[in-house]
This record gives structure tokens, C-alpha cells and sequence, in this order.
């Protein structure tokens, strides 16, 4: 009991005042806490996901690039063995080192799923300065112990080591054999040593490696005479350029230099947009948090503005009162945040499992065994969980800063005062909606502006939803009077009359909402886009492909002449072939599509967006033209009377762009050539797969069966009907959108908390009034009525208003958002359903709220009511 | 004999430690070659007939083989090198079944490469690592050719010798060609060198003593004209080393009147010399006389401190033959001629002053010390 009157921050008295005011209202604080928590939970653990991904990602990476600062990449076919000879003793480069690599599976055992290793296949006598965990390397502080035995692992065939805890893990002892599975056959491996990693990273890095000689890893892949890449330690400076020149020299005219750093990046950057749409969509589940924490504060200031008005008297300052609301909305933030935190952590660990598989189905391969937890993400999930929480406060710790000395600031003035800052609140909203429009409409790419405009707009809408309720209800209070009589009125002018409360709740519904339906639209869209353009390219009634690895773009060939093969077999009347092969480039791998088909056949198949289909056609097919996907325009700004600079097997050469086509396998965007260009400048006749189109009357499933015995043994191709096709395509589809699904939900979920929280407030806070009418002679169903029929105009309100914004949302997702993120053209679409849906989400989560006041309301005695206060 | 071969000196390591020689481990190349396994491989038992110039070609058929090059150099003006180039073959197993990629072997090479800039008192000294396969190591006879990446020793002609010696390492580099000198000599019984009381325990051995030779040495930014005289050792083996042997000092010492003296003395782990120890007289004729550990007496004094290893090394040595009535002084050119590689060995370029038959003589020559343990070792 210290002497208050000077001190800045409020006396324990107060503070006991507050803690009675928490205590008291457990359900309005424990929501509170709720909403910080489920905020804070999202936006960490998405965080969570990412760096965990990203992490595994880099640290396999550098497991397997080592200390390498070039690579040396040869494109389809890869290099040949001479390559590396001509590196080494022509042009005298003494830190090279040959890799063979892919990525093959141990089939599960006993129910158990696959599991898939990297097979790093190296020559140890090279790998000294490389990989350290390999080799040791002198003067590392820390040296990785192995019981390997060189002899064993480079004569005998199929001999492989791995890390010790990975051999534990599937069983496997020194001397044992295990079978993989590696372009779709199956060998054995023999387990001739473990490596032992001296350190967690590297223990990390390698858990998934499976090492072999270079020799028994290009035996065991089928790849016997070609490297997939040699790296080289170049030092920089004058001496490294020579060393880079006398390389270049020596080497094959199809083999590019790249340096290593750049892979890491290219990935790092192929998967940003993806990560930042992750972050951005966690985010929006905060701002819906936000709402709640605003709610509940306001509604605590406006519940005790008696007694701060009293407590002002007594001396206490305003600084005072205003650490007051703060401290508590502190509390709050505290206690959010830390059960956040924790909740964040456990939610990441089942998102970082979506968030792989998605990266997996369409960028890399990575595989996260471990959730990473660097402070920095809790840091800042604490920071922005407190930090929102007290900017949210920070109005309503204003307001109560207001409150004259003793002067009790009726609910009729506070009302007043709402109404007459509802012009300026709609101002400001209207404002932030025209800030958001010139902030999206801001030319560039950059995202984070896009977003940040995003934000804006759905601000200004939540500051609009007020004059918008008021409006509406205007318009409702007659039908209303009619349906309901008094309390159908009383209801809707219940509802304009205690806006203050109201208003927020609302705002808040329509934001979540909104949110579920704009995020609902744009993957319904975009299903319904690819659907459509599934489609059209895929025309063909058979598809037979080579096994791709997992994330991989290339995968095996096939030998065309199973494709001259199955072309003979009866029902069978045309064969399209389709090559793909990564070239590599300096800035990152570009993806190339060959298709060999007839002109009438790729017309039917690819739909241009931009150039003309008697130009684009005959040059693609006889001119030596390329065309180029819409991603791969965006990307990379190289559109139609561009050229594409690829490495051929003769060196560089530019390919003139004729046309942009839709696409949507690849946000990494395809450059599509015509099977006639591609063997001119690459002699690589092989392909990765070809389609039939069956003579008319031919029976599909026949035509498949006939495929799958006879030449279905090669090498374990996949022949797929076109039905079965599409419908793993949209799994596939279905999958990636998974986690942007999850997140929705979760945005949904925190803001039907906020609603419950709010309008439950509001109704509890009726008491009085309700007593009222309830010693005026209302009966408990009346007051049941009226109350749910209030909330269930207000949800009725939220999801009017959240369809022009939710669909505000969805364009500005699709027209902006991902055409920046991954430049595709989306063709919006609103079904009927998912409106509707809103409509009753907003509805149910209005009535349920108003579920409990009503009970409580109809059950307490009217005079128990009016003694309340 | 030039007793340097990876495996003996690795597993005069071991033989005292269980731990590696090098803490380097993993798939270390390095440790690969302490393997013992000596089933299946041919093995020295008795002389066999030499034949130049297969022999100067690989016997795949034998666990270890080299090709050891040591000279001293130098230049018009005086400026004095030592040089080393050796070429180790090593076995990884005795046999393979046929495989498809070209780059299975079941040869492991590797190649040290030494320069010692007697005048810059510096010693520089690399090494390299290859598998035996696509060309990138390797050994022929016919033309003769042996070389690790671009490391290599051949044929001038579709002779050797003359020998052309090419090596270089950032900015030290050598390019000689040796001329024919006296022919080869087979040590030991024949060519039969023994290295332990165990038969078995031998090793295959010839040496081209004294070839005169020229070429340059590149050092940094300069390139110096040198001649001299350059000495080959050719040693193919299965095991050599006994159980308790530590590790042997060798010498190869081109003395001033035409002759060459070869003397190993291979030390037991309480430092007591190896009855097995012998070596050559070569007289300047070329006659060879096979010198016991009865007829020679070998004296380190002083003692040098490596740095790097914390080895402890004779600093210098008195060699006495009395038979010859030779009395030689052996001093190192530089103190630290260790070469930093994967096993750590003295090996150096030493002048010689003496006397014999009263006389004065004077020579130059090499000298490898293996075995002396390192601080960690010791």
C-alpha cells in the first residue's frame, strides 16, 4: 500500500482490482488467452515448418555438395567418365571429385513404409578436401570415426555404407544385404561399413545417405560410363579463373561450370514464394486473433468504466489507468504467447510433415526427420503474440484514459460517442482499402507489397463492417418487424444500439469469414483451372512413362523402341513421345519438355496465351522455335521474340521463343521444344515416356493389360490410363493445397473463438437490460428468442458482408498474389456452394455464441438480474 | 628395399597403437591400406629371374610395389635441390569379379612428391591419391610409364631409361630427364630382399644407382636449369615387415669416385637393429657386393625435433664399412626434410664427407627414417 498518487505505474491495490476483474470473468479472459495462443500457435508453427525444411534441405544439401565451389554438369546423359580424367590429368586439377547420385527406396517390411536414401555414389580418393564426414579431413577439430574397409567397398559389386544410426534403424548389420529399389528395378546392396558422424549436423545431414564406390553406384543405377556431375574446389582470384579456363579447355562442349552456391539458391528461391504464401496465410490467422484481443479488452474497459471513473476520482491518473488496461492486456499476452509457443511447436510438428510434401510433390527432395526449434522463431512468435496484443489494447487502454473523474460514462454516451467516430472509422476504412488498391496495384514483383496491400484491404474492411452493419440492419428492421413482430425489431435495433460491441464482433466475423471464403475460392479455382487444362493436355487414351524419382524432373529413359513396340500392338493407332530433361544454366536448371507428336496433335494439346497458333505451331515444329510456359515467362521475363539460352551438346545456343502456353505442372515453368529441334542439338534419342491413342473402338483397359505384359517389364514403367492419369494429377493437386486448407481451417477456428468470446461478452453484459424486460412481464423463451435471434442477425450481417469480401480477397489472391508468387493465370470461379457455406458458417458461429447467454439469461431470476450492478 | 610403402609404414604405426596413424578416418584411403590380409597374393620366397623391360612395369599380382625417384640437383650457379618422386601401388584386394564400370579397380595408387630448396631452406612436399582406373594411375612397361593424375615417370623413347620426370604442385614443379647410368642392380639375394627373419617376409628389389640428369626446377615465379644425379629404387612386395620391427633407416649415397653404397637398418621397437638389415656396394664398374648387418656399422648423433609431429630424428650419422675402409659423416642438407602427408616420414637430401682408404671422398645422397614416433604415438 505505497503511496500511488505519483507512482507511473498502478499500486497493488489496483492491481488487485484487476485480478478480481480477471478472476471474475474467467470465460471473456480464458477466450482472450485462447485467441493470443491459437494466433501466436499458427504463426510459429508454420514458421516452425519452414525453417525445418529449409534446414533439412541445406544441410543435405551441403552433405552431399561438401566444400565443393563448383560443379561441373553435362546436361541429358550427364558427363562421361573421361570427363573427370581430362580434369585431373589434363587439365592438372587436383581437388575434383566424381558423383553419381539419385535417389532409391528400401521397400517397407512388414507394413512398414518405404523409406528413401540418397545414393551418394563417390571415389573416395578424391574425396579427401570434399566431404569431410567421407573422408576426415586434416586439421578438422572434430573427425567423424568409420568402420569402413576400402577394399570390400570398391571390389565387390553393390557394396554400400551408411550412417550407423540409419543401418540400426532398417535392421542392418556389417555383412548384411538389403534390396533397394532404384529406377524401378530392384538390387541388392550389400553393407560393407557405417560412418559415424562426430557431430548432431552432420549426423543430420547424412542420415538419409547411402554412400557407394562411383563404380557400384553406376553399376547399381545403370548408368555405367556417365557421371551426373564433378565437383571442383576452385580457389578465387586470378589463380581460380586460370584453373576454371584450363577446365573449360579440356572439357566436353555440352559440360557447363555452375558454382555451387548457386544450387543452393536456386532452391532456396524456388521455394520462397511457396514459404512466404505459408507465412503470409499464418499471418492472417494473427489478425484474426487481433480482433479478439481488441474485443475483449474494449469490452473490459467499457464493463468497468464505473469504476475507473470512481478510481480517477480517487487520485489515480490516467497514466495509471492506462498501465492498467495494458498490464492486463499484458497478462493476457503472456500467458497467450507462452501457451502459443508451445502449441506452436506441437501444431509444427504435424504441418512440417504437409509442408515437405508439398515440397516434395513439386519442387525437391528433402526429408525432415527432426523438427527444427531455433529461438529466433519463439522470439518472435513472443514478440508478435505480445506485441499485437498490447497494439490491439492500446485503443481501448486510450478510451478508459478517457473516462472523466467519477463521472460514470453511461453505455448511452459511449454509444453516442461510437456513432459519431462511425463516419471517421468508415473513413479511415475506405482510406486503407484505397492504400490497399495502390499497394497491389504497385507494378513489380514484389510480394511482400502485394501482402502488405492485402493486409490493408482487409482492414479497411474491417473498419467498413460497422457503418455496413448499421446500414444493413436498417434495411432488415422492417422484413424483420414482420416475421418476428417486437422482438424481431427489437432484435435488429439491438444490434445497431450497441454498436460498440457489436460492430467489433462483427468485423471480426466477416474478416474470418471472408478469409475461409476468399481462400476457398482461389483453391477451387485453381482445382477448376488445372482440372480444365488436364483436360486438354492430356488427350492421349494411354500413358506410359519411365520411373521419376521422387521430386525429380528427368527421371529414367526409355528406349524408343519400346515406344516403336508399342505402337505395333493392335488397337493402338498413333504414339506421341515426350522427353524431359533438365539443362543446366547458370541461374538455374531449365526445365525442357520434347514432344514429339504431329501438328494437329500438339495444337489440340497446348493452348497459347500469347502468340498466334499459325506463327507459334509451324516454327515450333519445323523453325527450331521453343515455347515457353507461362511460369517460365514470369520467372525468368523471357516471353515470345525472346530466346531461350540453352547448352547444347555443341555448345551454347539461343532459341527463339514463339509463344507463351498455359501450364500448370511447374511453378518453375517449362521451355517445350519440338522433338525434331531437340535431336538436332542433342543426341539423345532416348525418352522419358509416351502416349497412345488407341484406333476408335479399341477397349482402354485391354490396350493397358496388353501394355503391362508386354512391355511393362522394362525397367518398371508406369502405364496409366488417361482416367487414372487425371486422377492422380489431382491427388497430387489435392495434396500441395493441403496445407493452405489446414491453415484456412485454423484462421476459421481462431476467429469462430473470437466471435464466441465477443458476442458472448455482449450478451452476458445484457443482464441488466434483460432483467428489465424480464420483471416487464418477457417470458424465458422470449428472451431466448430475443437473444438468439440478435446474435443470428448479427452472423446473418457478418456473412452478407464477408461474400463481397471474401470474394475481394480470392481476386486479390488470384490476380495478384499468386500470379506474382508463381505467375499463373487463374480463372476465378464462385460456385454457389461455397457462398452458401459462408452464410452458415457465419450463422451457426452466431447462434452457438448466443447459445450460452440465452440459457443463462432465461434461467436467472429478473430481480437476481437488476441486482447485478 | 627403400623401405617406404604405405602399408609398412602404416603398420609399423599400428603395430604400436590402435589407434589410426591419422586421425582422419571415415572413408580415409588412408587407413584402407593397413588391411592385412595378405591371402591370395604372390609373395617373395625365392630370386627369380629379372627381365628389362617388363620389370620396370607393374606386378599386379603382389599386395604393394614402387617406383622411387630421389636426386640432388643443382644449378650452374651452384643453388643446390633435393627432389623426390614415388609412386606407391597398393592392392585393395587380390582379386575382382568382372565388373561393368570402367571405374572399378582394385588398385589403389598414391604419389609423394618432394622438392628440398637447399638454399631457400625450405622443403616442400605433396602427395596424391587415385584408384587405379579410367586412366587417371597407373603403371606400364612397354613404352614405360607409371603416374598418378599428372604426376609421372616415362619413357623418353621405347626405352627407359632415358626417363622423363614431370610433377608439379601449385608453384613447384619439376621436369628431368635421367640418362642411362650403370644397369640395374638387384639387391639383396638377387633381387631377393629379405626384411625379417620370417620367409615371406621379402620383397623384390632393383635400383638404377646413378643416373645422370637435367631438366628444371620450378620454384614460385622462377625456373632453374640443374643437373645431377638422380637414384631409382623398384620394389614390389607382399609383407615385409616382422611383428616387432619399428621402422628402418635407409641410405642411397652417390659417393665422388663412381660408387654407390644402399643400406637399410631396419630398428626393433627397443631400438636394437634387425639381423635382416643389409645393403649394397656398387663399385663404378657396376659390380654389386651384398653387404650384412656384420659388415657395417650405422651412428646417429644430435637429434632433431619435428615440429608438425613431435617425432624425435637422428640429426646426423657416421657410416662405417671397414671392409672398404670407408668412414662417411651423413648430414641432412635441410633439418626438416619430414613430409607432411597422410603417413609421416623423414626422407631428405644429405651430403657426405669422408674418407676412404684414407683418402678423402666426398658424395650426396638420401636418406628415409620411418618409425620414430610421434608425440601422440610415443
Amino acid at each position: 500500500m505505497s503511496d500511488s498518487s505519483t507512482a507511473t505505474f498502478p499500486s497493488p491495490l489496483l492491481w488487485r482490482s484487476s485480478l478480481r476483474y480477471l478472476v471474475r470473468h474467467p470465460w471473456q479472459f480464458g477466450l482472450a488467452v485462447l485467441g493470443v495462443a491459437l494466433g501466436v500457435a499458427v504463426v510459429v508453427s508454420i514458421d516452425l515448418a519452414n525453417v525445418s525444411a529449409r534446414r533439412a534441405f541445406t544441410l543435405s544439401t551441403e552433405a552431399v555438395t561438401g566444400k565443393a565451389t563448383h560443379q561441373v554438369v553435362g546436361g541429358p546423359g550427364g558427363l562421361p567418365d573421361d570427363a573427370f580424367r581430362r580434369l585431373v590429368v589434363e587439365a592438372g586439377i587436383e581437388r575434383a571429385a566424381p558423383v553419381v547420385e539419385d535417389y532409391v527406396s528400401i521397400p517397407g517390411r512388414d507394413g512398414q513404409p518405404s523409406r528413401t536414401l540418397h545414393l551418394l555414389g563417390v571415389d573416395p580418393f578424391s574425396e579427401g578436401p570434399f566431404r569431410a564426414y567421407l573422408s576426415g579431413t586434416p586439421g578438422d577439430s572434430v573427425t567423424d570415426r568409420a568402420s569402413v574397409d576400402l577394399g570390400p567397398l570398391l571390389t565387390r559389386p553393390g557394396a554400400g555404407v551408411l550412417p550407423a544410426a540409419t543401418a540400426r534403424e532398417l535392421g542392418l548389420r556389417v555383412g548384411d544385404s538389403f534390396t533397394v529399389r532404384a529406377a524401378g528395378t530392384e538390387r541388392r546392396v550389400e553393407l560393407t561399413g557405417t560412418l559415424e558422424p562426430a557431430n548432431e549436423n552432420t549426423r543430420r545431414a547424412v542420415a538419409d545417405l547411402l554412400v557407394m564406390d562411383i563404380a557400384a553406384a553406376q553399376e547399381l543405377l545403370g548408368r555405367v560410363g556417365r557421371l551426373d556431375r564433378i565437383d571442383l574446389i576452385i580457389p578465387e582470384g586470378a589463380e581460380g579463373r586460370r584453373l576454371l579456363a584450363r577446365a573449360v579447355a579440356v572439357l566436353p562442349a555440352k559440360a557447363q561450370v555452375l558454382a555451387a552456391s548457386g544450387r543452393t539458391r536456386t532452391t532456396e528461391e524456388m521455394t520462397r514464394s511457396f514459404r512466404l504464401n505459408l507465412t503470409a496465410l499464418s499471418l492472417l490467422a494473427l489478425v484474426c486473433g487481433l480482433f479478439l484481443i481488441y474485443n475483449t479488452i474494449t469490452f473490459s474497459v467499457v464493463q468497468r468504466r464505473g469504476l475507473i471513473g470512481t478510481l480517477r476520482a480517487l487520485g489515480v491518473t490516467r497514466r495509471e489507468v492506462f498501465a492498467l488496461v495494458l498490464g492486463e492486456a499484458l497478462v493476457v499476452a503472456l500467458l497467450g504467447s507462452a501457451v502459443g509457443l508451445g502449441a506452436g511447436v506441437l501444431l509444427g510438428r504435424g504441418l512440417v510433415r504437409l509442408v515437405t510434401q508439398t515440397i516434395n510433390d513439386l519442387y525437391f527432395v528433402v526429408s525432415v526427420r527432426e523438427l527444427t526449434v531455433p529461438s529466433a522463431t519463439l522470439l518472435e512468435g513472443a514478440a508478435l503474440g505480445i506485441g499485437a496484443t498490447l497494439l490491439a489494447a492500446l485503443v481501448p487502454a486510450l478510451e478508459a484514459t478517457q473516462a472523466p473523474p467519477r463521472a460514470v460514462l453511461s453505455r448511452s454516451a459511449l454509444e453516442a460517442r461510437l456513432r459519431q467516430a462511425l463516419p471517421r472509422a468508415s473513413a479511415l476504412g475506405a482510406g486503407l482499402l484505397l492504400l490497399g488498391g495502390g499497394l497491389l496495384a504497385l507494378p513489380g514483383e514484389l510480394l511482400g507489397m502485394s501482402f502488405a496491400g492485402l493486409f490493408a484491404v482487409i482492414l479497411g474492411f474491417a473498419l467498413l463492417a460497422p457503418v455496413a452493419t448499421v446500414g444493413l440492419m436498417r434495411l432488415l428492421r422492417r422484413p424483420l418487424g414482420a416475421l418476428l413482430g417486437v422482438l424481431g425489431k427489437m432484435a435488429a435495433n439491438g444490434v445497431v444500439a450497441s454498436l460498440s460491441r457489436t460492430a467489433v464482433a462483427i468485423a471480426a466475423l466477416v474478416i474470418a469469414v471472408s478469409v475461409t471464403v476468399g481462400v476457398g475460392v482461389m483453391i477451387a479455382s485453381f482445382r477448376q483451372t488445372v482440372v480444365r487444362w488436364l483436360e486438354m493436355s492430356l488427350q492421349a487414351d494411354v500413358f506410359v512413362s519411365a520411373p521419376t524419382r521422387a521430386g525429380g524432373f528427368s527421371g529414367a529413359a526409355i528406349d524408343p523402341e519400346v515406344a516403336r513396340r508399342a505402337a505395333a500392338l493392335a488397337g493402338v493407332a498413333q504414339v506421341n513421345s515426350i522427353r524431359r530433361v533438365e539443362i543446366p544454366s547458370p541461374s538455374s536448371p531449365v526445365r525442357l519438355v520434347v514432344i514429339g507428336t504431329t501438328a494437329t496433335g500438339i495444337r489440340r494439346s497446348f493452348e497459347l496465351k500469347d502468340g498466334r497458333p499459325d506463327k507459334a505451331w509451324p516454327a515450333f515444329q519445323d523453325g527450331g522455335a521453343v515455347l515457353v510456359s507461362e511460369p517460365f515467362a514470369h520467372r525468368t521475363g523471357v516471353g515470345r521474340g525472346a530466346a531461350v539460352r540453352l547448352r547444347t551438346e555443341r555448345g551454347d545456343r539461343d532459341f527463339p521463343v514463339a509463344g507463351v502456353y498455359y501450364d500448370y505442372a511447374s511453378d518453375r515453368g517449362i521451355v517445350l521444344m519440338s522433338r525434331r529441334t531437340y535431336l538436332r542439338w542433342w543426341n539423345d534419342p532416348s525418352l522419358s515416356g509416351f502416349s497412345l491413342y488407341l484406333a476408335p473402338g479399341a477397349d482402354v483397359d485391354r490396350v493397358v493389360e496388353l501394355l503391362r505384359r508386354t512391355i511393362g517389364a522394362e525397367r518398371g514403367l508406369s502405364i496409366q490410363s488417361n482416367r487414372s492419369l487425371k486422377k492422380i494429377s489431382l491427388e497430387i493437386f489435392d495434396r500441395t493445397f493441403l496445407i493452405t486448407g489446414v491453415l484456412r481451417l485454423l484462421a476459421g477456428f481462431v476467429a469462430f473463438i473470437g466471435v464466441l468470446s465477443s458476442l458472448m461478452a455482449l450478451q452476458l453484459e445484457r443482464a441488466r437490460e434483460l432483467g428489465v424486460l424480464r420483471a416487464n412481464g418477457m417470458t424465458p423463451g422470449q428472451v431466448w428468442q430475443l437473444l438468439t435471434s440478435q446474435t443470428g442477425l448479427m452472423g446473418l450481417a457478418a456473412g452478407l458482408l464477408s461474400i463481397p469480401v471474401g470474394l475481394t480477397l480470392a481476386a486479390i489472391m488470384i490476380y495478384v498474389v499468386n500470379r506474382r508468387s508463381f505467375g499463373w493465370t487463374i480463372r476465378m470461379e464462385v460456385g454457389p456452394q461455397i457462398l452458401l457455406e459462408a452464410l452458415a458458417l457465419a450463422l451457426a458461429a452466431a447462434i452457438l455464441a448466443g447459445l450460452y447467454p440465452a440459457f443463462r439469461m432465461s434461467r436467472t431470476s429478473p430481480a437476481l438480474a437488476l441486482r447485478e450492478e | 628395399m627403400i623401405l617406404v610403402s604405405v602399408t609398412l609404414l602404416a603398420a609399423a604405426f599400428l603395430a604400436r597403437s590402435e589407434q589410426p596413424l591419422t586421425p582422419r578416418a571415415s572413408l580415409s584411403v588412408a587407413t584402407t591400406l593397413r588391411a592385412a590380409n595378405e591371402q591370395g597374393y604372390a609373395r617373395a620366397i625365392e630370386p627369380r629371374d629379372f627381365r628389362f623391360p617388363a620389370d620396370h612395369g607393374p606386378h599386379p599380382e603382389f599386395r604393394t610395389e614402387w617406383w622411387y625417384y630421389t636426386g640432388n640437383l643443382e644449378t650452374a650457379e651452384g643453388r643446390r635441390f633435393g627432389f623426390q618422386l614415388t609412386f606407391f601401388r597398393s592392392a585393395l584386394a587380390p582379386d575382382m569379379p568382372a565388373r561393368e564400370s570402367a571405374w572399378a579397380t582394385r588398385q589403389a595408387w598414391l604419389a609423394h612428391f618432394t622438392v628440398s630448396d637447399v638454399n631457400g631452406g625450405r622443403f616442400h612436399s605433396f602427395e596424391r591419391w587415385s584408384r587405379g582406373a579410367i586412366d587417371l594411375a597407373g603403371a606400364r612397361a612397354e613404352p614405360f610409364r607409371v603416374w598418378v593424375k599428372d604426376w609421372t615417370a616415362e619413357a623418353v623413347g621405347s626405352q627407359a631409361p632415358p626417363m622423363h620426370l614431370a610433377a608439379s604442385e601449385g608453384d613447384v614443379e619439376i621436369d628431368l630427364v635421367f640418362q642411362p647410368g650403370k644397369p640395374p642392380v638387384l639387391q639383396g639375394d638377387r633381387g631377393l630382399s629379405r626384411k625379417s627373419a620370417e620367409v615371406g617376409n621379402a620383397s623384390y628389389y632393383y635400383s638404377l644407382t646413378r643416373m645422370p640428369a637435367a631438366g628444371t626446377v620450378r620454384l614460385g615465379g622462377e625456373r632453374f636449369a640443374v643437373t645431377g644425379l638422380a637414384w631409382m629404387d623398384r620394389e614390389w612386395s607382399t609383407s615385409s615387415l616382422g611383428r616387432d620391427q619399428a621402422g628402418w633407416d635407409w641410405f642411397a649415397l652417390q659417393l665422388s669416385d663412381g660408387s654407390e653404397l644402399m643400406l637399410y637398418r631396419l630398428r626393433h621397437q627397443d631400438g636394437a637393429a634387425d639381423p635382416a638389415s643389409s645393403g649394397t656396394v656398387v663399385a663404378p664398374t657396376g659390380d654389386a657386393r651384398h653387404l650384412r648387418l656384420s659388415d657395417f656399422q650405422i651412428a646417429g648423433s644430435g637429434e632433431w625435433r619435428s615440429p608438425r609431429s613431435g617425432a624425435r630424428y637422428p640429426a646426423q650419422w657416421r657410416v662405417r664399412i671397414p671392409s672398404e675402409e670407408l668412414d662417411l659423416k651423413v648430414q641432412p642438407l635441410l633439418a626438416d626434410q619430414e613430409l607432411d602427408v597422410s603417413f609421416r616420414y623423414w626422407e631428405g637430401a644429405v651430403e657426405i664427407t669422408g674418407t676412404q682408404r684414407g683418402r678423402p671422398i666426398r658424395g650426396r645422397g638420401y636418406v628415409e627414417l620411418t618409425g620414430y614416433p610421434t608425440a601422440e604415438h610415443r
